[in-house]
């Protein structure tokens, strides 16, 4: 026992013992479809984040500038008067612009989904995940907005994912493209059903669809409103590849994601207005399975 | 610094603020250029410098805390990261006479090294737990150049660490240069 001869070396190997063991622990426990936060978390996410939207404002402003200001510093000395008043102009129509589109852009949001019955939450996204393993975003809208865990959240385009981590003032998107999350979703046009699951950066794909469905380039996915998280018929994106094997009885279906997340500026969350009630009916789907797993255990005995 | 945790406390302070500069950086501004599909995993570089200089039974407990606050920008969470941490430590703890950081060149090539170890451990760890290969493959090809990037920041980097922890002094990787 040469390893742990001295105190140091000892205490160096407990706490690596006892460091791992819990992190195995931990792992083994990590739900990677929900997140609750605790207290602290909260309170520490909520500090955090400003200065990530604050970061993300500031480079707007500079991008703004240089876009508007460095370009005219190779203009003739004569001219600089008049190149600025041009500047500023342009800079006002590039901001009136800009305020055109971004109403044209809430507008759509706000009217998409009118009939769904959720109560709609317009959220900007202030950050990325801090890991290229997790397709996550941080918007700026949380518990106090009126945002609940599993809300869905979509745009004009397309689903975007669902509420995974939330905290009063800021939430985490699980997007389409992670691959912790699943959907179960729809072929628009032959009404066959698959699980939905995020792949890379670009693509998605669509499990256990069956061989003999004619599913064809170009087909629209849909969600079934199946698993109690997104409402039926909110759009996921388009079939964009499709591989058959010589054997096995399913296809795989590769999925062009509806919504284009490289420009993804604003969401809209659907919050229900009966999350309670939707609690409830988990919780009591959750008893059920304890007890049966009790009666089992029972039995085995 | 053997022994004594109350002396790490302003170095582990002052490393976890810059940790944190950092993840909005990359989670923030990185993204909104448009580069949504890479991250600098600045966790990890400063997690392997803790290895390579730091001589401390409370290294596990660094890594600890420097994960959990990285678990606040991702929902990757601290556990993968701290086994893997802690692990690649054990390793460079046993191999610490037979690599030298006495270059700029060499300091690259060991953390790329190691990052790979790293890759290895989460990828283990994650094909075990989502028994996904496809997921892991592609991965891979995301690791390649967030991992360079990395080497390359690493003897800058370990530079500013070296001052914070002033580990110069109490003990460089291998014999001393």
């Amino acid at each position: 026992m040469r390893l742990i001869e001295d105190k140091d070396r000892r205490q160096r190997a407990i706490l690596n013992i006892i460091v791992l063991l819990i992190s195995f622990v931990g792992v083994a426990r990590r739900n990677q479809s929900l997140d609750e936060t605790s207290a602290f978390e909260n309170i520490l996410i909520n500090s955090f984040a400003p200065i990530q939207s604050s970061v993300t404002s500031v480079r707007t402003e500079i991008s703004n500038f240089f876009d508007h200001y460095i370009a005219n510093l190779n203009a003739s000395k004569e001219n600089v008067e008049l190149r600025k008043r041009v500047s500023e102009l342009e800079s006002q129509i590039n901001a009136f612009e800009e305020l055109k589109k971004e109403n044209v852009r809430l507008k759509n949001l706000l009217q998409f989904g009118q009939g769904l019955g959720y109560k709609k939450v317009l959220a900007q996204v202030v950050a990325w995940d801090a890991s290229s393993d997790y397709r996550v975003i941080r918007i700026n809208k949380g518990l106090a907005d009126g945002v609940r865990l599993q809300s869905p959240v979509v745009t004009s385009q397309g689903l975007v994912g669902y509420i995974y981590r939330l905290t009063d003032h800021f939430a985490d998107i699980l997007t389409v493209l992670d691959n912790n999350n699943r959907i179960d979703g729809l072929i628009q046009r032959v009404r066959a059903h698959g699980i939905v699951e995020g792949f890379n950066n670009e693509k998605s794909i669509m499990k256990y669809v069956s061989r003999a469905e004619p599913i064809i380039l170009g087909d629209v996915v849909i969600t079934s409103g199946l698993g109690n998280i997104y409402p039926k018929g909110i759009k996921v994106g388009t079939v964009s590849r499709i591989e058959r094997e010589s054997y096995g009885i399913t296809q795989n279906v590769e999925i062009a994601p509806a919504v284009d997340f490289g420009r993804l500026e604003e969401v809209v969350i659907l919050s229900a207005e009966n999350d309670d009630q939707k609690k409830k009916e988990w919780e009591a789907l959750d008893q059920m399975d304890e007890a049966e797993e009790a009666r089992n255990q029972k039995g085995g005995r | 610094m053997k022994g004594d945790w109350i002396k790490l406390l302003k170095p582990l302070g002052i490393t976890l603020l810059i940790l944190v500069v950092l993840e909005i950086f990359s989670t923030a501004l990185v993204p909104m250029l448009g580069i949504t599909k890479y991250r600098i995993p600045f966790n990890v570089l400063i997690i392997l410098y803790l290895g390579f200089k730091l001589e401390t039974p409370y290294t596990s407990l660094l890594i600890f805390a420097l994960q959990y606050t990285h678990s606040f920008f991702s929902i990757e969470g601290w556990e993968m990261g701290t086994i893997a941490g802690v692990m690649i430590c054990i390793v460079i703890s046993y191999l610490k006479d037979l690599l030298h950081l006495s270059s700029a060149l060499i300091t690259i090539l060991v953390t790329q090294m190691f990052q790979f170890l790293w890759f290895v451990i989460v990828s283990t760890l994650l094909y075990l737990k989502e028994d996904n290969f496809s997921y892991i493959v592609e991965k891979f090809w995301r690791f390649v150049p967030e991992s360079i990037v990395i080497s390359l920041l690493a003897p800058f980097f370990f530079g500013i660490l070296d001052v914070i922890w002033r580990a110069e002094a109490e003990r460089s990787l291998g014999e001393r240069v």
